[in-house]
């Protein structure tokens, strides 16, 4: 785990003391090879269901997919920031990096936390680059609307979370995930318990988003910069998803009967949120209501408590996490050239820009979870395990999956299909750098569909 | 065009309604011409823009500009309970998460209570 933090750490003289000339090339190669290192946490040679321990940090299954994924998006941020920064003065730019940079440390530091309130402090503290990124370098005057939503919805949810763990805390005397995995099972009947569970549960509802409390998502996802948007969507989304799967082995048997409203809530968030998916006129805001409609998903997998939901939910974590990370990436490419995110104006780009047209075209069936794609395995699981929960869910997950196909579709051929508008000049050509930046992205989604094992959390 | 006629059923166009063209008020000639004027000016505008070879950038159109803002920034100010939202609101965000949960709730007790009285057989077989 060290391996991976020390770089991470490094990374912040590598920015401040590299000279202007050589600073972008420098922190993204120093971040692509700590991304490579940390591929190596993926072969899993532990006999206990922890490896690459130390006394406060670890790995297991289902950290590891994230870890890697979170290690795997800095380079790609950084190599997606470039062109919108440059216009800054240097220390501005480095700024920037060294916000990024020291994310990464607070996301490889809360995924691979032992103890409840590491992890707590760590999701704490990723909202503060982010509000400083979202705030400070988005591009309209919404930016400060969004940066208050972000910061006050999950502030607000979290904070029973604190009262919770340190409850917690006092009645099972550790916070320490490797122990807490073997304690007794609480005996909760009272109200106050039914609070507790509520207060546990409640700031990772908000974070991933559950749909009542998805305010702050489509706000912060659209006015963030792409390396905003790019880590918003792809990991800050998955801390809930994480949060949440650490704390249901606390949570039985209370768990059975609270989770109703919340999974309800999230199933009917899949279908209304495609629904206003549909109705988008701003690009990135079509992409943020989409990742809403997934995470919806992913809590109503994860709220069933089984094991099938529990992988289901895994895998959709990592190929969404890459897959809206590649969208929010080409909509800012569409966005530098036209600088409007007005989706009836950026249209026809099929004709222009072809090999685009591909990335677009794979990344949109990868978001309508295309067999073979490991967004349709992890779908098809937590379908399967609703199913298996209630019967009836197939009604809301399989409309749902309906309209993801159609906005997923809309959203393709509205900026690819038909003619382009007349009176836009000077697109420039794609430069070779968002072209690896595509790659970079889809390539790991097309190889997950060799191996799934690697994300399949405990089923090894 | 004196004797123009229209054909069974149509409507005579306005370019050849009579009433366009004579007897018009001075008040109505002054704020045609007027209207005209802006109509050219901006076209002209928008046409010195499209035409203009060193222009990289887009060319800004103020009615888009309006609608997108109109259809993503500004929908709450303009938002007014009356009963056709109220209703819509309950019906699409109130009223299915009742009837989801009691839906859920009795198929899982229904099938609780056979599991408890020993004959539930499993439809499928699906692992979990």
């Amino acid at each position: 785990m060290l391996k991976v933090l020390i770089p991470t750490i490094m990374l912040f003289p590598t920015i401040w003391l590299s000279s202007p000339k050589w600073l972008w090339t420098a922190t993204t190669a120093h971040s692509l090879l700590i991304a490579l290192v940390s591929l190596a946490w993926l072969k899993w040679t532990s006999e206990t269901g922890w490896a690459a321990s130390n006394m406060y940090l670890a790995t297991d299954p289902l950290s590891t997919p994230l870890l890697v994924l979170t290690c795997w998006l800095l380079p790609l941020m950084i190599l997606a920031s470039q062109n919108h920064i440059n216009p800054e003065p240097i220390s501005r730019q480095r700024l920037y990096i060294t916000l990024l940079a020291s994310l990464q440390t607070f996301l490889i530091m809360a995924f691979g936390a032992t103890e409840m309130i590491m992890f707590y402090i760590m999701f704490e503290a990723t909202l503060i680059p982010t509000l400083i990124i979202i705030t400070r370098w988005g591009n309209q005057t919404e930016r400060l609307n969004a940066g208050t939503y972000f910061l006050f919805y999950t502030l607000a949810g979290s904070l029973p979370l604190l009262v919770a763990l340190l409850l917690l805390q006092q009645s099972t005397g550790t916070l320490s995930m490797l122990i807490l995995q073997y304690s007794q099972p609480l005996t909760l009947q009272s109200w106050g318990h039914k609070i507790w569970w509520a207060g546990c549960l409640i700031a990772f509802l908000v974070k991933m988003p559950l749909y009542g409390v998805h305010l702050w998502l489509p706000k912060a996802h659209v006015e963030a910069p792409v390396a905003g948007s790019m880590v918003l969507a792809a990991v800050l989304l998955k801390l809930g998803g994480y949060g949440m799967m650490r704390m249901m082995v606390m949570l039985d048997p209370l768990s059975k009967e609270l989770a109703y409203p919340f999974i309800i809530l999230a199933l009917w968030g899949i279908i209304m949120t495609g629904s206003i998916c549909l109705r988008q006129t701003d690009l990135k805001s079509l992409i943020a209501y989409s990742s809403v409609s997934h995470m919806g998903l992913v809590a109503g997998g994860i709220l069933v408590q089984t094991p099938w939901g529990f992988t289901g939910a895994i895998i959709l974590m990592i190929a969404h996490g890459l897959v809206s990370s590649a969208l929010f990436c080409l909509a800012n490419t569409a966005y530098e050239r036209t600088h409007s995110r007005t989706m009836i104006l950026a249209r026809g780009l099929q004709m222009i820009f072809p090999l685009t047209a591909v990335w677009w075209f794979v990344a949109n069936l990868a978001n309508l979870a295309l067999p073979p794609l490991p967004n349709l395995m992890g779908e098809l699981m937590i379908i399967t395990t609703m199913f298996n929960w209630s019967p009836w869910t197939i009604t809301l997950t399989g409309t749902g999956t309906l309209i993801t196909a159609g906005y997923s579709l809309y959203l393709f051929l509205m900026s690819q299909r038909g003619p382009a508008p007349s009176h836009i000049m000077g697109l420039s050509p794609f430069h070779t750098r968002e072209h690896l930046l595509m790659v970079m992205h889809l390539v790991p989604v097309l190889l997950l569909i060799t191996k799934p094992e690697l994300m399949w959390g405990w089923c090894h | 065009m004196a004797d123009y006629k229209e054909a069974y059923l149509a409507t005579r166009p306005k370019t050849l309604d009579p009433a366009e063209y004579f007897n018009l008020s001075p008040d109505y000639r002054r704020t045609e011409e007027e209207r005209a004027a802006l109509r050219s000016r901006l076209k002209r505008h928008y046409l010195v823009q499209l035409n203009n070879p060193h222009r990289k950038e887009l060319i800004e159109d103020p009615a888009l500009t309006r609608w997108t803002y109109a259809r993503t920034s500004n929908i709450y100010p303009n938002f007014r309970p009356t009963p056709k939202t109220s209703l819509l609101g309950g019906l699409f965000g109130v009223v299915p998460l009742f009837v989801l949960y009691f839906v859920f709730k009795t198929d899982r007790d229904k099938r609780e209570d056979k599991i408890k009285a020993g004959n539930y057989e499993r439809p499928y077989k699906l692992s979990s």
